[in-house]
């Protein structure tokens, strides 16, 4: 609709620009708050990540416009944590142990996707350009697992039996919700184009999805997580 | 410009923080509230028991509930003891830890109550004494069948009736394991359980079985249909799973042969534990029985787990049977026990304990066998040796 706006604009105005992007993604699955039951962040490491795309940029204005895109990208996070009471659900086959985990998580999750942002923009100088808008992503490829070890799970609750878990590959338990995770992500997206060359330049992003990465009736997973990237990048206008 | 700026930090710094928050947030209280380990204190209470390791219960498991001290005699007992308890970090409990309570009553309610204030657990502590064998042989007709719920399944145990008519569950098996990977099955689909269909009345029918997509995961892909005389304890089903089934119970006789009767067909396909086909190999169902001292070289309580329970150096007599050839008629099964005699004054103390194993899968401790392989057990008679 904006887009549709805006090309009908576009009569009056500048013109119609074309810019392909390079980007590297980094951010993590996030909880808006960090729970108490996740008692430290212990190693976070860096994904392949990377965002490659095209953006039609319309100008309305000297200085304002509205600009869409679309981009192939992966949002992905490999983190490990320690939990203390953490719920988690670890299961295979349709069958699971649910319960109150204390111990190591190493979690690893990643989505391949399309996404689509719908930015206004603000040029506040002829080299930097501002944008702000919302964004959708159709996930191609999702992945959700990880692995518990080194702990116990209280199964059903604080109170339930404890079940010991190692720290081997047949003695720790192991999960994946990747079929679980929601196919479609959307959320509010800023960021700052900044131009180096007289056409190339560097871009910084911030995204930060509004919908939880699983259903609200999923409950394996004790926070609802939203995918939280920055993307860093070199654009060059075509 | 100046605007501009705060307008693209200010979300940036929003999400740092967000991401950050944990950092900064107090470690949570402890919700968990379980009793450790409890002991009596004082040298003037060691004439009550047979050895100083009996005042002492160490290593509760997170499913137990009931805790009992072996006396040597009720009636002795003084009117008012001092009981201790360790319990979860941050935890509480009352009566207090130390209190002086009479247990010549019966059991004594104590409540553990979380550090977060929100859960707590009762716990019964009982003083009993143990059971003196005078007949030269004992039965177990397995009539005596309870059925418990946990993790919304409901199994069967088995009891033994008491002189005084209290039940003594002197029976365990690996069912509580099951209930970890299984929601809402029902006592008949348990590999241990009881059947109407017994020699006399009821018997025991033990069936190895799939275990499931989880049981795959964790290279424990079947579950043997097991009974025996001791305890199994949940809390290592998944890193150890042979030290989850304790054997024995005290006995003050010494056990020479094992009779019963017993029906039995092998499943179809052998696997091992990776749940590969082994062609060619047919099942094999097993029956032990075994006697054993139940201290160590320093007083403390020995228990055979299913790592050692046919090796251990504390094993004093032990007695399997030959051959279970496959038989859809109860047929008669007969072991006798071989070894060393048993010194006369600890035998006298409860100083050996007795257990007996049926399995459905002679190995299926190492999680081989064929699924579907069924053993039925019923009146199993054991035979003490006769006082001179």
């Amino acid at each position: 609709m904006l887009l549709m706006v805006g090309i009908a604009a576009n009569a009056q105005s500048g013109s119609i620009g074309l810019t392909a992007r390079l980007g590297y993604n980094i951010g993590a699955y996030a909880p808006l708050s960090i729970p108490a039951t996740i008692t430290s962040i212990d190693a976070f490491h860096l994904t392949p990540s990377p965002q490659v795309g095209v953006d039609i940029a319309i100008p309305l204005s000297n200085q304002w416009g509205v600009a869409s895109g679309l981009r192939f990208e992966n949002k992905a996070m490999d983190v490990a944590i320690t939990a203390k009471g953490y719920h988690m659900v670890m299961s295979r086959g349709g069958e699971g142990l649910e319960g109150l985990f204390t111990g190591h998580v190493v979690q690893h999750s990643t989505g391949w996707m399309l996404s689509l942002p719908v930015y206004a923009t603000f040029d506040p100088c002829p080299k930097l350009r501002l944008k702000a808008g919302p964004f959708a992503s159709l996930l191609v490829k999702k992945e959700f697992s990880g692995i518990a070890s080194d702990g116990y799970i209280r199964e059903g609750g604080a109170t339930g039996p404890k079940i010991t878990i190692g720290s081997t590959s047949d003695t720790w338990a192991t999960y994946d919700f990747s079929a679980d995770m929601r196919g479609f992500q959307w959320g509010v997206a800023i960021g700052a184009d900044w131009q180096v060359l007289p056409k190339i330049g560097i871009y910084l992003d911030m995204s930060m999805g509004l919908r939880g990465i699983f259903p609200a009736d999923f409950t394996a997973v004790e926070q609802t997580l939203y995918p939280i990237y920055g993307t860093l990048g070199v654009f060059y206008r075509l | 410009m100046k605007h501009w700026k705060l307008w693209l930090i200010a979300p940036m710094m929003a999400a740092c923080v967000t991401l950050l928050s944990g950092c900064t947030k107090e470690t949570a209280k402890n919700t968990e509230c379980d009793m450790l380990s409890t002991w009596v204190e004082g040298k003037q209470y060691e004439q009550y028991f047979f050895s100083a390791s009996g005042m002492r219960v160490d290593n509760i498991s997170s499913t137990t509930t009931e805790i009992t001290f072996i006396v040597k005699s009720m009636e002795n007992l003084p009117e008012q003891l001092p009981v201790y308890f360790t319990v979860t970090t941050g935890a509480s409990i009352s009566p207090a830890s130390g209190s002086m309570q009479n247990f010549k009553n019966g059991p004594v309610t104590y409540t553990v109550t979380s550090e977060s204030g929100e859960n707590s657990r009762q716990y019964t502590v009982v003083f009993r004494q143990l059971e003196i064998t005078t007949g030269n042989t004992l039965l177990y007709s397995f009539e005596g069948v309870d059925s418990v719920t946990k993790s919304s399944c409901q199994y069967h145990v088995f009891y033994e009736t008491g002189i005084s008519g209290e039940r003594n569950y002197i029976w365990a098996s690996g069912n509580e394991g099951v209930t970890l990977i299984h929601s809402n099955w029902t006592p008949s689909k348990f590999p241990t359980r009881s059947t109407n269909d017994g020699h006399q009345g009821k018997g025991v029918c033990l069936t190895t079985q799939d275990a499931g997509a989880m049981g795959r995961m964790m290279h424990k892909p079947i579950a043997a249909g097991n009974l025996f005389i001791g305890s199994f304890n949940v809390d290592q089903v998944l890193i150890n799973p042979l030290k989850c089934t304790r054997f024995g119970t005290p006995v003050n006789k010494e056990p020479v042969k094992v009779s019963g009767y017993y029906k039995y067909q092998p499943g179809e396909v052998f696997t091992d534990a990776n749940m590969n086909t082994i062609e060619g190999r047919t099942d094999e169902a097993s029956i032990y029985a075994i006697f054993f001292r139940n201290q160590n070289e320093s007083g403390e309580n020995f228990s055979l787990y299913g790592d050692d329970f046919t090796t251990s150096p504390y094993i004093v007599k032990i007695g399997q049977v030959a051959s279970l050839p496959p038989t859809d008629e109860w047929t008669r099964f007969e072991l006798t026990l071989e070894g060393n005699a048993p010194d006369a004054e600890a035998l006298a103390n409860f100083g050996y304990s007795m257990t007996l194993v049926f399995s459905s899968s002679k190995s299926g401790d190492t999680f081989e066998g064929a699924i579907g392989s069924t053993l039925l057990i019923d009146e199993v008679e054991v035979t003490f040796k006769q006082e001179q």
